[in-house]
């Protein structure tokens, strides 16, 4: 160990809390990619909040997969401590959120526990789609906006032409937007100066009964529900019996502290502050995001409004490669909900992939981090089946089902009218590129609503569109058509009858209800010969023929083979070989392991995906 | 499993004391197969991923020097085993000179018991023998050869980048009979892109005109961070076909067993009474010396395995150091798959159930019921009284089968 090195300040025991007049609470809100992270770690480094030998780039994205991918999925509070240029101290908690729209959730919730959120647009990009959106939430929410110019360094920047936008937007003087590199760290004193001047602090009363907002949680083996919180009510103190107030569950606190960012145990929190609470609760039921933290001995009349849960979009099977893990999937996919509020899931059976779950998502995005953290975070190897929307049925007994997979589709004789969702589609685009936005909407049986120009570069056009049409590679075309320019947003608008049929795929001649997909009767049939020649290039040769059929009901509309394994033979084996031929083979056999077994055939997960790969080519 | 490692073994040993095996081992009763490797070809050819090199002629006296040390230290410490078969591969052992291989088998005889009726293998490759290197062959006791003759059409010599020309392969057949050898195997390389199925008759045809009393047909294969790997890599080289492969396969099967040839092994054909018996010691897990740079040895306790740089090599040799640079010690789950991956190579004997039980204690129907009864009823293994063999559909996809049993 190096000497120089004070050993860290682990615990933090604290008599009285801090005054609420001087702490600060907000959020850091963007379009994905304005540097918010970037922004975060220069308030860290100027608070001294984090050890300069432990900076790293941004520093808040801790998961490995935020790292690997550049992208913030889940927010993160931290609590720095500064000194203004008045001399005064203060406490400044911070929650870095994630730009990408399919975690819009995490921002709303973040938003609850802040009096004020710093906007960053970027300089050479201008508003973008969830700038806006998240701009909207943060209004709702009533916070004091600060608004930013980052990345003012580029040689594509426009600070002027930015700021003005956006104080035309805000409705405020040019001057009170901030320019800053986050990058290089120019002016970002201005933003903590603006931070502590213009947010106001927190309104809590002191002195009554607690009342503490869960916006986020996470499970530790030895802690148990951890909770993130933000202290609205009285105090947070140790040795108190707690109680959640929607649940009931009482428990007594195991650990109470603030996120520094790693956490670290202070064992109270005041009025106005955010940290966590180790509950100790085993049952990530009975704790849950939304929920408000009160006293069992002197509990608040009334819980703080809670978060109104966002319905998912997308839904597909999540199976265990190995059925015995089945178990251990849904243990996973309980803990997993606790750190992602927004994934939903119910118990399913296939009839090719035995026992499973339906899990909803808020994007494709979403249910990839999901896949990947399943795998990353509990070792599992899952299988995911093709996403699909929920579609709504209406039967000729006059009942209306809503259905979240094709399997679940009813006889066709049984149906009157399958409805799907609609949103409504709104598209951030400079001029130039409106032809071809229109053009991709177009294709997809969008239905043009309205073009408004922001100012003279930039358009936002407004469609109705399906869900599903918009699901798979619609985002990746937008920015390929617009050279990364355009954004998009969407929310939901209704229910629509539409023209759909169920799709079977049959494998070695038995329908793999997995594989079904809703589609549109017009595409039906070029769906059909995608997906088979798809399945024929994925499915690996097995020892015997495979005929892979696309059907409507009982008409096959396209048919191929896959032609038996020929040969797969090392030619030699001799003394020198064995045991790297042996390692081979173990090889090939985990390989298999990651096939899943669907009658006598082996079908790997890109078998599954095919249907996301339609579009391509 | 447990990997050992040189580094881990010289802690423990005292410097500068002879060390020629870093852990004990099991003797071998029923006598060894032994594997002498003779790391140098004249030109490195495209396909191939032997340990082996060109262009080390000045080392070659030297290595014959430190294998022969080798040979005489190693036969010290085990106390002159018996051994039953002697396999002198490469490379290319007759890149070596008469005084070079003369030494060699002095050395054998010397540290070793070889069984008078002993099998012993030289490879030989047709563009480096004349008569005089085989006569040498003959009198050091050299009973059967192994000729590298891969194609019998010239561009597929040319392809595989071969030294040897077909003509060469004729008068290397008839140089060895002449001196004397009457047990004279012929390889065979198939499946190479674009061969025509007739381009694989004439090849074997011709073989079978030169009357070897073995024949092997080895796929090609396009073994990693060869010349071959790279070409199929940058475009320059087609994958081989494997479907192609393996209808070239069942010509070979067809015409080699009209020929009267037996198919005894996944790659080999031998007139009854032939078969190579150095290699059907490997098949059948049984023991198995090697050595000289990068060879493989096995004590059915342990595999372990040589330095692989001829001139390391050399000078741990020559420094009294070990030339053992890692070893696995078999788990008894371990060798019981790899006998069932090497004895089910064996198309015809299969694997022995009295004999693996002997050894193991346990009928291998038995210890792998649930995998018998899945590849029985997807008709790849037959069980018989006393064997377990492939059925010939699954000759092709045997991969199959073996990873059943890992
Ligand atoms: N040139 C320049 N690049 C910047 C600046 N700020 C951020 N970046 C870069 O922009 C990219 C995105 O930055 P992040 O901080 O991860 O953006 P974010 O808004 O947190 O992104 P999400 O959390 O994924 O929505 C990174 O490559 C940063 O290095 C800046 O001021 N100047
Ligand atoms: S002659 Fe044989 S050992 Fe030598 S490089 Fe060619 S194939 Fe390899
Ligand atoms: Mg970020």
């Amino acid at each position: 160990m190096n000497e120089d090195v004070l050993p860290v300040e682990t615990t933090e025991t604290r008599t009285s809390t801090f005054p609420q007049e001087r702490i600060r609470n907000f959020c850091i809100i963007a379009h994905v990619d304005h540097g918010k992270s970037t922004l975060a770690d220069r308030l860290l480094e100027l608070t001294g909040t984090v050890d300069p030998r432990e900076m790293q780039e941004q520093v808040l994205d801790s998961m490995d997969l935020e790292r690997e991918r550049g992208v913030t999925i889940k927010a993160s509070p931290v609590r720095m401590i500064y000194r203004a240029p008045d001399g005064q101290t203060y406490e400044l908690n911070l929650i870095d959120t994630p730009g990408h729209v399919d975690f819009t959730y995490e921002v709303s919730r973040a938003l609850a526990a802040c009096e004020g959120a710093i906007l960053v647009v970027d300089a050479s990009q201008g508003i973008e789609a969830q700038t806006l959106a998240n701009l909207f939430m943060a209004l709702e929410q009533d916070l004091e906006i600060i608004p930013v110019v980052n990345k003012i360094d580029l040689p594509a920047a426009r600070p002027d032409e930015v700021a003005a936008e956006v104080a035309a937007l805000l409705g405020v003087d040019e001057a009170e937007v901030i320019r800053i590199s986050a990058k290089e760290g120019t002016n970002v004193e201005q933003v903590l100066a603006a931070v502590v001047e213009r947010i106001p602090p927190p309104s809590g009363n002191p002195a009554g009964p607690l009342r503490a907002l869960i916006f986020d949680s996470q499970y530790d083996p030895y802690k148990g529900v951890v909770a993130s919180v933000r202290v609205v009510d009285g105090v947070l103190r140790m040795g108190a019996l707690l109680r959640m107030m929607s649940t009931g569950a009482d428990f007594e606190p195991v650990e109470i502290g603030i996120f520094a960012p790693d956490m670290r145990s202070t064992g109270v929190l005041g009025p106005g502050e955010v940290g966590y609470v180790a509950t100790g609760l085993k049952s990530v039921r009975d704790a849950r995001v939304g929920d408000t933290i009160t006293e069992a001995a002197h509990p608040a009349p009334a819980p703080l409004p809670g978060y109104k849960r966002l319905k998912p979009m997308v839904f597909a099977g999540i199976y265990p490669v190995e059925s015995d893990d089945y178990n251990a999937l849904r243990d996973a996919l309980e803990k997993l909900q606790l750190n992602d509020a927004a994934l939903t899931f119910e118990p399913e059976t296939s009839q090719a992939l035995g026992f499973g779950f339906r899990a909803g998502f808020l994007g494709m995005f979403h249910m990839e981090i999901v896949q990947e953290r399943l795998e990353r975070e509990y070792g599992l190897d899952v299988l995911f089946t093709a996403p699909s929307v929920a579609y709504k049925v209406r039967t000729t007994t006059g009942e209306e089902l809503t259905i979240h997979s094709p399997a679940q589709l009813p006889e066709p004789t049984r149906i009157e009218a399958i409805l799907e969702p609609w949103v409504r589609l709104e598209i951030y685009t400079p001029v130039e590129y409106i032809g071809p936005m229109m053009d991709l909407v177009m294709k997809r049986r969008g239905i043009f609503k309205r073009q408004d120009y922001i100012d003279q570069r930039r358009v936002l056009l407004v469609y109705e569109i399906p869900l599903s049409e918009i699901l798979v590679d619609f985002y990746n075309e937008l920015k390929a058509r617009s050279r990364g320019y355009a954004s998009m947003d969407y929310e939901f608008l209704e229910y629509r009858p539409g023209d759909l049929v169920k799709l079977d795929i049959l494998v070695a001649g038995q329908p793999v209800d997995a594989l079904s997909v809703i589609v549109h009767r017009d595409d039906a049939y070029r769906k059909g010969q995608k997906l088979v020649s798809r399945m024929k290039d994925v499915i690996p040769r097995q020892l015997f023929d495979v005929a892979i059929q696309a059907a409507i009901g009982k008409k096959v509309i396209s048919r191929a083979t896959v032609k038996a394994l020929r040969k797969d033979v090392l030619a030699k084996c001799y003394g020198g070989d064995v045991t790297r031929k042996r390692k081979l083979l173990e090889k090939q056999k985990r390989g298999k392991k990651r096939l899943k077994m669907v009658g006598h055939v082996e079908i790997p997960q890109e078998a599954f995906m095919s249907v996301l790969k339609l579009e391509e080519e | 499993m447990k990997v050992g490692g040189q580094v881990d073994s010289v802690k423990v040993i005292p410097v500068k004391v002879p060390q020629v095996f870093p852990f004990p081992v099991q003797p071998a009763p029923q006598g060894w197969g032994l594997y002498l490797h003779i790391p140098f070809c004249e030109r490195k050819c495209p396909y191939c991923d032997f340990n082996t090199y060109a262009g080390l002629e000045e080392m070659y006296e030297r290595y014959v020097s430190a294998l022969v040390k080798e040979i005489r230290r190693v036969g010290d410490v085990l106390g002159r085993p018996v051994v039953r078969t002697i396999f002198l591969g490469g490379g290319t052992p007759t890149v070596l000179s008469p005084q070079g291989l003369e030494a060699l088998f002095r050395a054998l005889n010397d540290a070793f018991a070889v069984q008078p009726n002993a099998e012993i293998t030289c490879e030989a490759n047709p563009g480096t023998v004349d008569r005089s290197r085989f006569q040498v062959l003959h009198e050091l006791g050299v009973n059967r050869l192994s000729l590298g003759a891969q194609s019998f059409v010239s561009e597929e010599l040319r392809f595989l980048g071969r030294i040897h020309d077909v003509r060469d392969i004729q008068q290397a057949v008839d140089a060895a009979r002449s001196v004397g050898f009457e047990n004279v195997n012929l390889d065979l390389i198939y499946g190479l892109p674009g061969q025509s199925p007739h381009a694989w008759r004439v090849s074997l045809q011709r073989a079978l005109a030169c009357q070897p009393t073995h024949i092997s047909c080895y796929a090609l294969t396009v073994e990693e961070k060869t010349s071959l790997a790279r070409w199929v890599a940058n475009g320059r080289v087609p994958p081989p076909d494997e479907d192609l492969q393996a209808e070239l396969y069942m010509m070979a099967q067809d015409i080699l067993e009209e020929a009267g040839y037996v198919h005894y092994e996944i790659s080999n054909w031998a007139r009854p009474g032939r078969m190579c018996q150095h290699n059907l010691i490997y098949w059948r897990n049984e023991p198995f010396l090697g050595l000289g740079a990068g060879a493989h040895a096995c004590d059915l306790r342990r595999r372990w395995w040589l330095e692989r740089a001829p001139h390391i090599y050399i000078r741990r040799v020559i420094g009294d150091e070990t030339t053992v640079v890692g070893w696995e010690e078999l788990s008894s789950q371990t060798a019981m798959a790899e006998t069932m991956m090497l004895g089910l190579r064996l198309l015809q004997e299969g694997v022995s159930r009295s004999r693996f039980a002997k050894q193991f204690g346990v009928d291998p129907v038995v210890y792998y019921r649930s995998v018998v009864a899945r590849l029985q009823a997807w008709g790849l293994l037959e069980v018989l009284p006393d064997r377990l063999r492939l059925t010939p559909r699954a000759y092709t996809v045997a991969n199959r089968v073996f990873v059943e049993f890992l």
